[in-house]
């Protein structure tokens, strides 16, 4: 069968390469005891498929794998790999999914990131200084970083929140396809509309979604 | 410190899960209740100290078995050092965040010679004064362990205390006794800790000198100290505590992988080989225990392989039985075995096999000279054609290449050794070649000999950098397709030979090139040759009095360490190897007299085992 897992990545944990965190996995899985599959050839390994990757640096509330593996309960998949991850780190769901079902690569098309901001900034107005813009170039800060990207067209929706100390600004973007939009280059533009890097105490992924016209789904809920 | 760290420290540094602890299987005990604290300092990365076995075996065996706590910190790269030293911030354990300082000890793995700029660094970094002589009641005792320990004198400045031999043994006992006489002052608590057997308190030796500047006389300076303090030995490794639930580290390690001690020491006689003299006899684990602790150790830790470590694994008596259990039990789940070294014969290459049924890795096999002559004066019990026939093992089963090591600059070494080597390495290419349609690579590692204290080799002067230059030169001027010859850097080899056979007089220029900026000196981008030939040029030492030869009657700095080993049999040792007489494997062919056995009360060998 084939699992779709969703798992939660704690601020602890925030500092985890794509593969340190693939390796955590594989051996949690192990640890576990899951019944999980291997892939044939010479040198065998668990099919596992994580889906977008984490940048070094944020931790995740809603983040995603696939896993192929034998006839097993959910519930007891949830129970038994809960036991062996480290407290950072937990399960919190999972769906069977066909066999054939897309990737999750190729599938989640937005996410949500969380800036966490000190309290007493007008976000507000920053925020709708952003949103009135027709264009936001911004350097590209992935594989080619000489090229000036516009981020206006996959902004979808800026949301501000209060927390205790902080102001939690989170916005709804997209990313893979049709437009990358990496945290750090979101970060670069506030900076630009006169936010200051020390403002931000934290970022966090809220949750990876499919965006179909104007709806975000889960990657659970929509295989 | 915690939330700072995270928030505004380690963002900025490469790799910073170097610095986060709360890996899977981390041990933190409640700090107020517990009675000696110990952090154990690795003075290199975190990568390379969570890779070494004794600190995990150490750090089990304090956290499991005892009351006492035992923390773990590594040397910060150099960009997390200047954060850190910017942001004032003290070098801190990962478990706790305590800073080094606050701990009762702190204890240094010494693996390398080199790495005592490292201690010094971190020792600065936690807040801690460098010399034993200026730390007070209140700081922590500063001690080091591990192979490099037993020649401690170039380092004795800096610590308190050595704990000699098999840390398993000695380290408990070592921190009871700290607990129990917490109350005392520093010098009376270093009287009590030099009475337990395999602990060498530097401070309470003198040493005077012969206008020429060996050693005239090395003793106690106080009474009811030991004249010579004798290592520690496990006598029973399958009733020594070995961890079931190692750390398992969040990034990549350098050996990221279960790992099993198959057997401790080495009996072949290497006269080259510091490792296979001062871990003299040779103790095996048994297979029993060795499938239980393979069994609990990839259940605690969730490793996709596991590998049978020791000095020499090939010369494990049940490692065929071992491997074949382990490849028919885990290898359905997609966990390999792994043999860190190769004997060369063919034997080992069939063992390869059946290790490769689950992963392939490289095979490495160890020659370490080029001619039949100089094999037999090191006493590398191997001929040309138990290579030969072991490569041909190797291309026959369908490797595409092979790793070689040799050494250059053994004693008696000519041009013709040199040459030997390569002609060996055109040999097993072309054997290669007729096995393989595809080019095979040949890869040859050629470190520079460095004599060791401890070995027959100790009265042998080591060859210069420049000699050792030549060398190299002549022999890249042969140039051979798809045989890549690597050689380590004779200049660190040099300095490594210094510190292996030196003696207090080196604290200070040791002292002076921290200061001056050395650090890493084990890392090909940090080491500065010249900074170091300025701080002993500023110290008015000639560091080519260390790595000189030596005569038969001279007082060694590394004589009072007992390793059990007899010097009478060394120096024999080390003209038998004029002689080109060779010393057979005592476990083959009976005991050699090396003394180890009878001194700690071990039957010695009979000759009939293996």
């Amino acid at each position: 069968m084939r699992l779709r897992v969703e798992y939660s990545v704690g601020p602890e944990l925030k500092f985890l390469a794509n593969l340190d965190m693939m390796h955590l996995m594989e051996r949690a899985l192990r640890r576990a005891g899951i019944p999980y599959y291997l892939s044939e050839g010479f040198n065998p390994h668990i099919r596992l498929s994580m889906g977008t990757v984490l940048p070094v640096g944020i931790w995740g509330k809603h983040e995603y794998f696939d896993l192929d593996l034998a006839e097993m309960d959910r519930e007891d998949f949830i129970y038994n790999m809960n036991l062996a991850l480290p407290p950072a780190l937990s399960i919190m769901d999972c769906q069977q999914i066909e066999e054939n079902a897309p990737s999750l690569m190729k599938i989640i098309n937005a996410a949500e990131y969380t800036f966490v901001i000190e309290a007493g900034l007008d976000l507000s107005d920053l925020t709708t200084r952003i949103m009135q813009q027709d264009t936001l170039p911004v350097q590209s800060r992935g594989k080619n970083k000489n090229v000036i990207k516009d981020l206006r067209p996959g902004i979808y929706q800026i949301r501000i929140d209060r927390d205790e100390a902080y102001d939690l600004l989170s916005l709804m973007v997209s990313i893979n396809e049709p437009l990358n939009i990496r945290y750090d280059e979101l970060q670069a533009l506030f900076i630009e509309y006169g936010l200051f890097a020390k403002n931000i105490a934290d970022i966090f992924r809220q949750g990876n979604y499919i965006k179909e016209d104007q709806q975000f789904y889960s990657p659970l809920k929509r295989v | 410190m915690k939330e700072r760290l995270f928030r505004d420290i380690l963002p900025r540094v490469e790799k910073p899960a170097r610095y986060t602890g709360s890996e899977v299987n981390m041990i933190k005990k409640d700090w107020d209740s517990k009675s000696a604290k110990m952090v154990m300092a690795f003075p290199d990365v975190y990568e390379i100290g969570m890779s070494h076995i004794g600190c995990k075996i150490l750090y089990g065996l304090v956290n499991e078995t005892t009351n006492h706590l035992m923390e773990r910190s590594f040397a910060p790269w150099p960009d997390m050092e200047a954060l850190l030293r910017q942001e004032e911030i003290p070098l801190y354990s990962l478990e706790s965040f305590t800073p080094l300082a606050k701990f009762d000890v702190v204890g240094f793995s010494l693996q390398y010679e080199l790495s005592i700029t490292n201690v010094l660094n971190m020792l600065e970094l936690g807040g801690i004064p460098l010399c034993s002589a200026q730390r007070s009641d209140t700081d922590p005792l500063v001690i080091a362990g591990g192979p490099v320990a037993f020649n401690p004198e170039p380092f004795a400045d800096f610590f308190d205390a050595f704990l000699l031999g098999d840390g398993e043994e000695v380290t408990v006992e070592f921190l009871d006794c700290v607990e129990t006489n917490r109350h005392l002052e520093k010098a009376a608590l270093l009287q009590e800790l030099a009475q337990i057997e395999g602990v060498y308190i530097p401070a309470l030796y003198e040493v005077s000198y012969h206008a020429d500047g060996t050693i005239k006389s090395f003793a106690p300076s106080a009474e009811g100290i030991p004249l010579r303090v004798r290592k520690r030995l496990v006598r029973d490794l399958d009733l020594a505590y070995y961890p079931s639930q190692p750390v398992v580290p969040y990034l990549g390690i350098v050996h990221d992988r279960a790992v099993l001690e198959v057997m401790r020491g080495c009996q072949r006689a290497c006269r080259f080989c510091h490792a296979g003299m001062v871990y003299r006899p040779v103790r095996e684990r048994s297979v029993e225990v060795l499938a239980r602790q393979a069994e609990e150790q990839l259940k605690n830790t969730g490793y996709d392989e596991i590998s049978l470590a020791s000095l020499s694994t090939l010369d494990y008596s049940g490692v065929e039985i071992l491997v074949k259990q382990l490849v028919e039990e885990y290898g359905r789940q997609g966990i390999g075995v792994s043999l860190p070294s190769l004997r060369v014969d063919a034997f080992s290459i069939e063992l390869a096999n059946e290790v490769q049924k689950v992963r392939k890795t490289t095979l490495t096999l160890a020659p370490e000279a080029g001619t039949q002559r100089l094999r037999d004066v090191i006493n590398k019990n191997v001929t040309e054609e138990d290579l030969l026939v072991a490569a041909e093992a190797v291309f026959k089963s369908g490797w595409m290449g092979l790793k070689l090591y040799f050494m250059i600059g053994l004693p008696t070494e000519s041009e013709e050794d040199l040459q030997g080597i390569l002609e060996l390495l055109k040999k097993v290419k072309s054997i290669g070649s007729r096995y393989s349609r595809r080019a095979i690579e040949i890869r040859a590692s050629l470190a520079c000999f460095v004599p060791k204290a401890h070995t027959p080799f100790q009265w042998q002067p080591q060859a210069g950098i420049s000699s050792l230059e030549e060398k190299r030169h002549f022999m890249l001027k042969q140039k051979m397709k798809n045989v890549k010859l690597s050689f380590h850097d004779s200049r660190t080899s040099y300095l490594e030979g210094v510190m292996a056979r030196g003696d207090r007089k080196l604290g200070e220029v040791i002292h002076r090139a921290w200061r001056m900026g050395c650090k890493f000196d084990g890392w090909s981008e940090y080491f500065s040759f010249t900074t170091w030939r300025e701080a002993f040029a500023e110290c008015g030492i000639d560091p080519d009095f260390y790595v000189r030869e030596r005569s038969r009657d001279e007082i060694f700095p590394w004589d009072f360490i007992d390793i059990g080993v007899d010097k009478d049999y060394l120096w024999e040792e080390n003209e038998r190897a004029f002689q080109r007489i060779l010393t057979p494997d005592c476990r083959q062919d009976g005991c050699v007299s090396c003394g180890v056995c009878p001194q700690f009360e071990f039957e010695p060998f009979s000759g009939e085992g293996a």
